[in-house]
């Protein structure tokens, strides 16, 4: 099977380059046949990369170390679930399985398509089959080849990194990839609209959805990822302006500003250039993102070790797409522009592109400082760093500036707004924000930071709340229908406004956690079994917490896992019992020095996070010794850091309600024909 | 026109701010990072680098590992990754990181103190398993 | 040897997959589909949409009176221009006021009926306090 699998790669790499080539040449001489034969290449190519993606997870099944991707990165041992998932543990495998859910969202794509928007689906599939033809490539030739056979065949593998061993570190990448590669659908319909002149109305349509499923694919994508962060790396942190994550973060920053400033375009037929090259830039991102990760130029605890033929093979590709989608925006400029103006400072097309404006300096932010390392040294040979501070002093103020724009612009009006009307709409909200404000102060919240994002969160959820309640209230009147059908048919009948608040909600949820970090708490703590420590929390009550003993479990569990040292610690909260807390040590065949599990107790207002940070004696500890039973214990508190996770659920939630498909139009249409009727013009302008 | 000519005015403004804010944040948070051989040469050269923060990657000696019973400290010597007799003493006063082993990687940021040993207040190791290991090491 | 066999199988059907298109003549369509939105048909639809959304705000009381006169008169001649636009692409004829109301009528009827006025009869838009046509004072009711 793996050898069938190394072949159907190979053969994977001419279909690909067929399957361009007759794109691109049967939308120019528009021939159906060639077209066609495209169409049926990508899926052939998706085929052959299911067959490659088998035969790279036979070979981790059979145990068959003579390849080197499966030696380094599975043992005899390891869990079957993770010998599995073990193609996309190393940077081959992950490669392969990129090429592979690109083919997927194409193939996908292609089928959707196949009766409609065919004038442009000659150049997407060109377009796609030649982004799939440079992953084959690079696989193939660029030395990452999973199929690479050892001289000799080693009798057992090195085994997966332990931190690797962990539920949501093996769900991450595939969401992560999700995200980054249904952006090239987008792309590439802006390519070919690019290509055949088709500009209009229906490339918004088009490009929205797409966009809007991706974004939804990456933002989960990256909540998970903190999420494992937050659990698996044992510091109570979730975000750490890595480089990989930051990388990840600029297409969902771009994304999130198409999403915005595409409205703009739809109503009043402006920024079409702009919103172009949003798209563009957005699909350039997901790449240099994954050129980030695997080309090890900027440190990072994520990137591999530096392999500069990739990262010149990644550059080359960027460099390349740059230029193309240069020349080809500016080859279409003329149709692009548009005669229209924004008429106020004070309307809602001023606020979405203050929106962008935010977005993207936010953007060119993280992407500065994160690339900043490499010009410095490049420029003026000294290595410098930058960190947290930088990203955290910059980043701040904008993202703060989003939020207050999150409740600005649902309720400012399009094309110009009165004083009256701002009047209007405002007076409530900004007194709920100076009322929260000044009760936070006098009730000892004083941290600026999170003073003004708690005050700003409560004035965006007051405007979303009144938007809701007033909407809901106008239909239930006119109606007749009770408020709760009324609030339904309020949402379906305008999906896309609604799930749009729903998901700023959301936002507010998040930004809201995360002010809570203002008021972490860090201690730690000696401790032998019966000692009690207290610690008190920011709201005010007090955990009790008894470190009742150490349990040692050798060898039982994963099979990889040697043993196990539990430290159990009892809780009490105010004198209240609570359920007891683990956590441990864990020491693996793989590895030279044991790593920590913590324990962490979520509540609505905060998280209690233990850590195992050290035995005071390992070999005693582990050989039962009763006198070796000290540890150091580290307690975080971890206020409303609960809620990101909750606003990560609603952005899901969100989302889907804003892409719920509605009415066919195709049943509408026909439904129009036999029967002249008006209603169908207001259902279909619904969606 | 004169709308025309006010928004640009504003979107010049704002490009500004955030140009300023992203000057500014670099010139103000900013670290050298160097190596052990060049962090050695500069305490040299200026006696007053101990004030400076910096970042430092090198590697932990073997053996050199020491954990001082009863105090929340962590000490061990760091050689350069190129001139291994280049070396300093190292004080960290937090927990390990789980991935710190006997001759792991690190990246240390924090200041080196005037009696010649380093004080770090974040400490980086580089992530195991991301080493692509040589067919050699497989061999073992 | 099975291996050769499953994989010259694999290689000779994704080739003549491929390659059956060409060899024998078989196109996908490349046209537009009929039931495609035009341009005309979207702007169409985003100037209606716009105007629902104006009266829903108006509704909903986010807009006060005079701003929505001012703003529903802007688009509603909009919404006639796109209306007209897409009527010529459609058939070449021009579009009518009528046609017009009726879409607007439509929406209304979709949102619920205004009062009656007592005096002349003239359908009124919700929350009127005088009468459109003749100037009376009009009972504000809500939807009957």
């Amino acid at each position: 099977m793996t050898i069938l699998g190394e072949f159907a790669l190979w053969i994977a790499l001419p279909v690909a380059a067929w399957g361009m080539a007759l794109g691109f040449m049967g939308g120019r001489t528009q021939r159906g046949d060639l077209v066609l034969s495209a169409e049926r290449g990508i899926y052939a190519v998706f085929f052959l990369l299911i067959l490659a993606s088998l035969g790279v997870g036979a070979a981790f099944l059979g145990d068959k170390f003579e390849y080197w991707y499966v030696a380094s990165y599975s043992n005899r041992e390891l869990e079957l679930f993770y010998k599995i998932t073990g193609l996309w543990a190393g940077q081959r495998g992950s490669l392969l399985f990129w090429a592979l859910i690109l083919a997927f969202f194409s193939s996908v794509c292609v089928f959707q398509n196949r009766d409609k928007n065919r004038e442009f689906m000659p150049y997407v599939a060109g377009v796609l089959q030649g982004v799939l033809l440079f992953f084959i490539v690079v696989l193939l030739f660029a030395e990452v080849n999973p199929f690479e056979r050892l001289a000799f065949t080693p009798v057992n593998g090195q085994g997966l990194n332990p931190q690797l061993q962990n539920y949501w570190m093996t769900i991450h990448p595939p969401t992560l990839y999700l995200g980054f590669t249904s952006f090239t659908i987008p792309f590439a319909f802006a390519v070919a609209a690019l290509l055949n002149g088709r500009l209009d109305a229906r490339w918004i349509q088009l490009t929205r959805r797409w966009i809007l499923t991706s974004w939804l694919f990456l933002s989960v994508g990256i909540i998970f990822g903190m999420r494992w962060a937050y659990e698996e790396l044992g510091w109570g942190g979730y975000w750490f302006w890595d480089p990989v994550e930051n990388a990840s973060l600029l297409p969902w920053l771009t994304a999130t500003a198409f999403l915005h400033s595409i409205q703009i375009q739809e109503s009043r037929g402006m920024l079409r250039v702009w919103n172009m090259s949003l798209v563009l830039m957005t699909f350039l991102l997901t790449i240099f993102a994954t050129f980030l990760t695997r080309s090890g130029l900027i440190e990072s605890v994520h990137s591999f070790a530096q392999e500069l033929k990739i990262a010149y093979i990644f550059l080359g590709f960027m460099g390349t797409i740059l230029a193309g989608c240069i020349v080809l925006i500016l080859y279409r400029l003329p149709k692009l522009q548009s005669e229209n103006r924004i008429e106020s400072f004070l309307s809602r097309e001023s606020a979405f592109l203050f929106n962008n404006l935010m977005l993207l300096g936010f953007a060119f932010a993280v992407f500065w400082g994160t690339i900043f390392p490499l010009v410095a040294e490049w420029v003026t040979g000294e290595k410098i760093s930058v960190g947290p501070p930088f990203f955290e002093k910059v980043n701040f103020p904008i993202g703060l500036v989003l939020l207050a724009l999150a409740g600005i612009g649902p309720v400012i009006a399009w094309r110009r707004a009165t004083k009256r009307n701002l009047r209007k709409n405002f007076i409530i909200p900004i007194s709920v924000l100076l009322a929260v404000g000044t009760t936070l102060w006098f009730s000892g919240a004083r941290h600026p930071l999170a003073l003004v994002t708690w005050s700003i969160c409560a004035f965006v959820l007051t405007i979303i709340g009144i938007e809701f309640w007033k909407g809901t209230r106008a239909r239930a009147r006119i109606e007749g229908e009770g408020y709760a059908l009324a609030f339904m048919h309020l949402v379906a009948r305008n999906r896309r406004r609604w799930g749009g608040y729903i998901v700023h909600v959301a936002m507010v949820m998040i930004y809201f956690a995360f002010a809570g970090a203002a008021y972490n708490v860090d201690e730690r703590f000696h401790m032998l079994p019966g000692d009690v420590v207290e610690v008190t929390s920011p709201f005010g009550h007090t955990y009790s917490l008894t470190y009742e003993g150490l349990t040692v479990s050798l060898g039982k569990g994963d099979r990889n896992l040697l043993w196990q040292a539990i430290a159990a610690v009892s809780v009490q909260q105010n004198g209240k019992q609570k359920p007891l807390m683990t956590t441990e040590k864990r020491m693996y065949v793989t590895g030279d020095l044991p790593m920590t599990e913590v324990a962490i107790r979520s509540t609505i207002r905060e998280d209690l996070y233990l850590i195992l940070s050290a035995l005071d004696d390992m070999e005693g500890a582990v050989n039962a010794d009763a006198n070796a039973q000290g540890i150091d214990l580290q307690v975080l508190i971890k206020p409303f850091v609960g809620w990101i996770w909750f606003g990560g659920l609603m952005l899901a939630i969100g989302t889907f309600v804003a892409l719920w498909p509605s009415v066919d139009r195709r049943r509408v249409a026909l439904e129009a024909r036999s029967d002249a009727a008006a209603e169908p013009a207001m259902a279909g302008a619904a969606d | 026109m004169n709308k025309n000519g006010r928004f640009m005015v504003g979107l010049v403004g704002v490009a500004a701010v955030v140009t300023y804010l992203i000057w500014t944040g670099v010139s103000q948070t900013m670290v050298y990072y160097l190596t052990p051989v060049e962090l050695m040469a500069r305490v040299e050269a200026d006696p007053t680098f101990h004030e400076v923060g910096v970042k430092v990657s090198g590697q932990v000696i073997k053996g050199s590992y020491a954990r001082v019973q009863g105090e929340l400290l962590h000490t061990f010597l760091v050689m350069d990754l190129v001139d291994e007799s280049v070396t300093f003493p190292v004080e960290w006063r937090d927990a390990l990181p789980d991935t710190f082993t006997d001759e792991v990687e690190v990246v240390l940021e924090g200041r080196m103190g005037a009696d010649g040993v380093f004080e770090a207040t974040t400490m980086l190791t580089k992530c195991g398993s991301r080493y692509e290991a040589s067919p050699e090491d497989l061999a073992g | 040897m099975t291996l050769f066999i499953g994989a010259s199988l694999v290689a000779l059907a994704v080739v003549l997959f491929i390659l059956q298109p060409v060899v024998k003549g078989l196109h996908a369509s490349l046209e537009r589909d009929e039931f495609e939105l035009t341009d005309t048909e979207a702007r169409k639809r985003v100037a209606l949409l716009a105007l629902r959304d104006v009266e829903y705000d108006f509704l909903a009381e986010k807009l006060d009176e005079h701003d929505y006169r001012s703003l529903k008169a802007e688009l509603t001649a909009e919404a006639l221009a796109a209306l007209e636009a897409d009527e010529q692409a459609q058939s070449g004829a021009g579009a009518d006021e009528d046609e017009l109301e009726a879409e607007i009528a439509a929406i209304r009827a979709g949102l619920g009926a205004g009062s009656v006025c007592d005096a002349c009869g003239f359908s009124n838009e919700v929350g009127s306090r005088f009468c459109a046509s003749c100037g009376q004072a009009v009972a504000a009711e809500a939807a009957g």
